[in-house]
């Protein structure tokens, strides 16, 4: 137990403090915080020395490169998020229903991605996108999916000397979108169940089909294989498919808690994204 | 300034300090050389306990067990019963009883004192649930008893049931459970024990100063008037600060009678949801009789789940079976009801006190029998409204004009209840629903007079004006309603009257601030020394006292529980609109209609305040406050596991205030922080049922529940 604190001055010195002492990073402390306290009147405790980044610059903001890949900082809030328009639509409506306002000021994407918790709002949409996550150490970067880097429940393969610095989606295709949030109210909540899906329809073809679960097992589910049952067909034939589809998606979900409804709820949601389709839904958000 | 009239709207006394953050509660207090407490509980549900292990206590740390309570005094706090003990001592009865309490200068080292305490236990067997303790599981929690029964008691009404049954050209039998229902109160529990001369002193966030001073003073053997407890501004309690605060003050006390330094023990969010007192869970079996297409006769089998104690469970089930009826004259109606003792944390007040389980159950059986007889639930529950000098189930009478007919055309207009309540029809997604409810004013029976006598008292000083009661404000405006009362009174302006938190050493004892009883029975006793005052008021300086007087004509027997149990209800009527959204179960509700009869409206802001409050908590009660106990522990800990409905959840609320002079009450007001509670979840579920098609028998109803009762009907 320590009560070591650091406050660096820019990514360099953060990195020479990770690699040294293992500080663990703390931006918005909306988690840190809470899982390191130890009620009232007493300073919370941490397992190791704390490094507060919330000065560094070089993890702020929301840019779009050339290719039209857009990089988030680790330390862009999701408020932040919320109401940039350059933001893909899963990850911004996500970004939105996330806790309450002033925890949505301070909450940054680096940190719902270290903290891997499976009812976490913003590795849902990032999975479906195929985000990926920029790691940088005093050695160097190297990315990996947001899908590898969350390992399990809790568990990244984040290594002790490497701080989060950014988030790349690079742009995906898709006529429908589908996004919802089961929370346990209707503000302020944690997510029961989380599902986000989208499919490019091109001359009535699935080109891409693609979607994911939170809050349904022990990190975010997704599946490739699963997905391909409907890429490449065309949407006549989708309502035929719903019972294979929905039933190996099922498959791929691990729900500890309550998993009749949380399975049943993802099965008809995805139901109705298929029928929708199938009807000819106009390009854009189902409702 | 301008003398203050009864209808002026005006703003609370307490809002100004209270948004700014200046209002100073318990936890705001220092004094010098505080040290701080810490509680060491119970992780066992029922255990013997074979030994307790503590680490080496660092200078100036203590451990105070009920080794340290005097020979002259008794190891229990002395609520209504006598059986909670202060400090667990040979066993524990349920998850988080006190056994013994750190004290010390620093909450870290406290902390690390409790963790690193071990408690070795001989564990048995425990009783959890309602049905746990029918099955007497594990053996009799009470020594005295071969089963889990605490208490009980019965009424009938009219004929024999057997009798009853056998005119009967339909019955429904149903079974409706409730769950438990955490507080939430926006302030935790805290309290602050120190001396002053020869007495003890408490700081303490409570509803009600005297019974923490009656609750504590025997553990030393000490006469009542040697312990002085002040309130502090106290951030809500609901019941949960009723007889709860004596937990926390009576280790304290004994524990100051060893150290004889200030000591401060406030909960943490967690210990507050995890270690205090919830609502009665419940198990509610009403068979009913119908003929002609009337309600003819009904028999209820009441279980309340009281935990380990008795606490308020006694008083809390009588509420229970005296409003089991509903507001409907059900020409005969045996009720029984059974106070079930279990290995959990003990049960206690919480707003509406036992009649909100057995209101919802017997509103969710009238619904249905309705829908057996093809009939409009509204209309079908119109036809049976008691009525003024209606025979209660307790053989009394209802003393006033009930006006829920004129309540509920007025909701019905506002909602247009009865085009929706045809065109959503069964299953389509779309619901309305209805309940109807009320609430008994003030003590049961002759409790004000037989077990209160309330005393309230005016001081005058000059031109201003002192309030001396034990009522406290615990949010719900009470400081305001009484000044106002007594302003309007003495035709002076509300600045004039000053109403401080009470200290037991200066008031007089106007009773506990609980039962929906503070505006009708202290407002009125206010009322009539305000009447006194204003005639002497060239007197100079001095005080007016009263004591509560009974009306004539309203007989009541405490041993067999007949006659007239309440001098007054507060009625209600509500009407909740909702659709389901069937791929997920969530519930959007629409509109949210109320129409409530209390008399008359010190203060409609308040009032107001009260209603939108109350029906939120009533819908949360239906919809989402889950809090399950698995093997004595509860599982839901904090606030984003146990969640309370936001204004996004219940946007909507229209409401209705009937005015309906009391004659008893001050200006014609009768209570009504309860009412508010009572019944809007009824409407809520029966809404919920219309839209899905099914019927349901228990609540809370999140979304993974309606799943569940959609798979099993």
């Amino acid at each position: 137990m320590s009560a070591s604190c650091y406050i660096p001055e820019n990514l360099t010195e953060a990195l020479e403090i990770r690699k040294k002492v293992h500080a663990i990073p703390l931006a918005g402390g909306t988690d840190l915080m809470v899982q390191a306290k130890r009620g009232i009147g007493i300073n919370p405790v941490f397992p190791a020395p704390i490094m507060i980044i919330t000065n560094l610059e070089e993890l702020k903001g929301i840019r779009v490169e050339e290719d039209g890949t857009l990089v988030i900082g680790a330390l862009t809030t999701s408020a932040e998020i919320a109401s940039d328009e350059r933001v893909f639509y899963h990850i911004r409506k996500a970004a939105s229903l996330m806790g309450a306002v002033s925890l949505r000021n301070s909450a940054t994407i680096g940190g719902n991605i270290a903290n891997a918790s499976p009812k976490g709002d913003l590795p849902q949409p990032l999975i479906l996108l195929d985000a990926e996550v920029v790691l940088s150490s005093i050695d160097g970067e190297r990315s990996m999916k947001v899908d590898d880097f969350i390992t399990g429940a809790k568990k990244t393969a984040l290594k002790d000397d490497e701080i989060i610095k950014e988030i790349r989606v690079r742009p995906v295709k898709a006529t429908h979108l589908f996004y919802h949030k089961i929370g346990t109210r209707r503000a302020n909540a944690i997510s029961k169940l989380s599902l986000s899906i989208l499919a490019d329809v091109e001359d009535g073809i699935v080109k891409d089909f693609r979607a994911s679960s939170g809050a349904a097992g022990n990190k975010v589910k997704r599946d490739r294989n699963v997905e391909m049952i409907l890429i490449g067909k065309h949407i006549e034939e989708l309502p035929s498919l719903v019972e294979e589809f929905t039933s190996a998606w099922d498959g791929i979900l691990s729900p500890h808690a309550m998993p009749k409804y949380r399975r049943e709820s993802t099965r008809r949601m995805l139901s109705y994204f298929l029928e929708r389709i199938a009807a000819g839904a106009e390009p854009g958000i189902i409702e | 300034m301008a003398a203050t009239r009864i209808d002026d709207k005006i703003r609370r006394s307490d809002a100004l300090s209270k948004a700014r953050g200046e209002a100073k509660y318990v936890s705001d207090y220092f004094f010098d050389g505080m040290l701080y407490a810490m509680m060491l509980r119970s992780t066992e549900a029922r255990a013997d306990i074979v030994g307790i292990t503590h680490p080496v206590l660092p200078e100036g740390y203590y451990f105070i067990t009920a080794d340290d309570i005097p020979e002259n005094g008794v190891n229990s706090l002395h609520m209504i019963g006598k059986d909670w003990r202060c400090f667990a001592s040979g066993d524990v009865k349920y998850v988080g009883e006190t056994i013994g309490l750190f004290v010390g200068p620093s909450r870290a080292v406290l902390k690390s004192l409790v963790e690193n305490t071990k408690v070795e236990y001989a564990v048995k067997e425990a009783a959890v649930s309602i049905d746990d303790a029918i099955a007497v599981k594990g053996g009799a929690i009470l020594p005295e008893k071969d089963n889990d029964v605490m208490c009980q008691l019965y009424c009938q009404k009219g004929r024999e049931m057997d009798d009853v049954f056998k005119d009967a050209d339909m019955t429904l039998s149903e079974t409706f459970e409730t769950g438990f229902q955490e507080h939430v109160h926006l302030e935790t529990n805290g309290a602050i024990v120190t001396e002053e001369g020869d007495s003890y002193v408490f700081y303490i966030s409570a509803q009600c100063p005297f019974y923490v001073r009656k609750s504590v003073a025997g553990l030393l053997g000490l006469p009542l008037d040697k312990v002085i407890v002040r309130q502090t501004v106290t951030g809500g309690a609901f019941g949960g600060k009723e007889h709860f605060p004596d937990v926390l003050a009576g280790p304290l006390l004994v524990a100051e009678s060893k150290i004889h330094k200030p000591i401060k023990l406030i909960f943490d969010r967690e210990e507050d949801m995890e270690f205090s007192v919830k609502r009665h869970p419940s198990k509610v079996i009403y068979k009913s009789a119908i003929k002609d297409g009337k309600l003819i006769g009904t028999k209820g089998t009441i279980y309340y789940n009281c935990g380990a104690y008795l606490s308020a469970s006694y008083v809390v089930l009588q509420r229970g079976v005296f409003h089991a009826n509903g507001v409907y004259d059900i020409p005969n109606t045996y009720l029984e009801g059974y106070g079930m003792a279990t290995n959990t944390f003990p049960s206690d007040a919480f707003r509406g006190f036992g009649a909100p389980q057995t209101l919802f159950a017997i509103e969710m059986h009238m619904s249905h029998i309705a829908r057996r007889l093809g009939i409009d639930p509204a209309d079908f529950k119109k036809s049976m409204f008691i009525k003024k000098g209606g025979e209660t189930v307790t053989n009394g009478h209802v003393v006033e004009e009930v006006m829920l007919n004129d309540m509920f055309d007025n909701i019905a207009k506002e909602s247009d209840y009865y085009r929706k309540s045809r065109e959503y029809g069964y299953g389509s997604g779309r619901g309305i629903g209805v309940s109807f409810y009320n609430h008994g004013g003030a003590f049961t029976g002759n409790g004000e007079q037989a077990i209160i006598k309330a005393h309230a008292r005016l001081k005058k000083s000059g031109e201003k004006v002192t309030i001396e009661v034990g009522s406290t404000e615990m949010g719900q405006g009470f400081q305001t309603s009484l000044r106002k009362i007594a302003a309007t009174v003495l035709e002076i302006p509300i600045e004039d009257v000053d109403y401080p938190n009470p200290d037991t050493s200066i008031v007089p004892d106007s009773g506990p601030t609980a039962a929906s009883r503070s505006t009708m029975v202290v407002g009125k006793l206010i009322e009539r020394c305000a009447i006194e005052m204003k005639e002497r008021w060239n007197e100079g300086d001095f005080s007016v006292e009263k004591e509560y007087e009974h009306p004539e004509g309203f007989p009541w027997d405490q041993e067999t529980f007949r006659g007239d149990a309440y001098l007054g209800y507060g009625w209600g009527a509500a009407i909740v609109e909702l659709e389901i959204d069937r791929r997920t179960n969530e519930v959007l509700v629409k509109g949210v209609w109320t129409s409530h009869e209390i008399g008359k409206a010190i203060d409609e802001l308040i009032v107001h305040g009260q209603i939108n409050g109350g029906v939120i908590q009533s819908l949360g009660y239906a919809s989402m406050e889950k809090m399950e106990n698995k093997n004595g522990h509860f599982k839901q800990t904090s606030m984003s596991d146990y969640v309370i409905p936001t204004s996004m959840d219940f946007p909507k609320q229209y409401y209705h205030i009937q005015e309906n002079p009391y004659q008893f009450g001050p200006f014609g007001a009768k209570g009504m922080g309860e009412l508010v509670f009572n019944g809007v979840d009824a409407a809520y579920v029966d809404a919920l049922e219309r839209a899905i098609g099914k019927e349901v028998y228990k609540i809370p109803l999140p979304p993974e529940d309606i799943e569940e009762a959609l798979e099993n009907a």
